[in-house]
């Protein structure tokens, strides 16, 4: 974890110091991307939550993929996404708060009819531990169906299946999760 | 792996908290901080060149305008002058005609007067003449110089004017 922190800190503080004009237009392009993708879901309004947003999003990324380089895939591990997804409802519930005030928020619970109200209050846990547990089961799967092609045929073989599971499969995750983080908080704002 | 320990999470939660805070200052800020004078930048100078276009276009219209109206005003001259000028050529003509005119007129009259004149001044002189020779031959003398008087009148009438006088 530390190292991954570390990691990503000096990979970004370098980019970002050195400001060479190639290396500063592809850090644009992507921060860009990145920044318009959560701008189109989480509107004017969501603004302020954009950063945070991107920083989940490279940092999942980076800890779905890093699994290539050889080091255990930080994802693996349920604590972590159980943390980003704790830190994930606190964040969509603050921002309702903070868009409504407590009245609203409060109020919101109850929203379409007064009858779901219980349901409402459920996916305060439903949401994280939905979120926590599709990140880490895609990336445990992954992890437990390369290591069994591997144990099985050690050559060549996993290639192609590493493309899916470690790759594809990682950024996927990556994008469902904040894609759903970021459409939980556009929902809480409104 | 499966299982969950509170100080695991805490961590990975400060953890994430750090790096976000860290991802925020020297990533995100300054990237979209950029992008964003980019894009002020862009539009300013996008405004400025809107500026200068539409100003560069009164000018052209001012600047064409003018030479219309020069070009109107010099064709104006020009064709003043040419009025003008026509005019006095045909003033200078008919002044010339005229003094012409005046010209002939007076040297024919001129003429004609000498004309007169100098007949008069010989008929003059021939009934001078005739009178003296008269007076002459009746006067008397000898025949001798009578004679010679006729012929000497006779011969500066002839010599006078031959058709004329008889």
């Amino acid at each position: 974890m530390a190292a991954l922190l570390v990691f990503s800190l000096v990979f970004l503080r370098n980019l970002q110091v050195e400001n060479v004009s190639k290396k500063q237009l592809a850090l644009e392009t992507a921060v860009g991307f990145l920044n318009d993708f959560f701008m189109d879901t989480l509107g004017k309004e969501g603004k302020r939550y954009i950063p945070y947003m991107i920083t989940v999003a490279i940092y999942i990324g980076i800890a779905n993929l890093i699994g290539l380089l050889g080091f255990k895939p930080p994802t693996k591990d349920l604590n972590v996404t159980a943390a980003l997804a704790l830190m994930s409802i606190v964040l969509i519930e603050y921002a309702g708060f903070h868009q409504k005030g407590l009245k609203g928020w409060l109020k919101s619970f109850a929203e379409p009819i007064p009858l779901i109200t219980p349901i409402n209050i459920l996916e305060i846990f439903i949401r994280p531990i939905s979120l926590c547990m599709r990140l880490f089961g895609n990336v445990i799967g992954a992890f437990v169906v390369m290591e069994l092609i591997k144990a099985v045929i050690p050559v060549i073989i996993p290639v192609p299946f590493s493309f899916y599971f470690d790759i594809f499969d990682g950024l996927i995750q990556a994008y469902v999760f904040v894609f759903l983080t970021s459409l939980f908080i556009k929902e809480a704002m409104e | 792996m499966l299982d969950i320990s509170f100080w695991n999470l805490v961590f990975t939660i400060i953890n994430l908290i750090v790096l976000y805070l860290i991802l925020k200052k020297f990533l995100i800020g300054p990237v979209t901080g950029i992008m964003e004078k980019r894009s002020k930048m862009i539009e300013e100078q996008m405004a400025g060149a809107r500026d200068a276009e539409e100003q560069a276009n009164a000018l052209k219209a001012q600047y064409e305008e003018s030479l219309k109206s020069a070009k109107e005003e010099s064709r104006q001259i020009v064709e003043k002058a040419r009025n003008e000028a026509k005019l006095e050529q045909e003033k200078q003509t008919a002044l010339a005609a005229a003094q012409a005119q005046k010209i002939v007129s007076d040297a024919r009259k001129a003429a004609e007067e000498e004309r007169e004149k100098a007949l008069d001044g010989a008929k003059s002189e021939i009934a001078d003449l005739a009178v003296l020779a008269a007076k002459k031959m009746l006067s008397g003398g000898s025949e001798e110089a009578n004679r010679m008087l006729y012929d000497q009148f006779l011969t500066g009438a002839g010599e006078a004017d031959d058709t004329d006088i008889h």
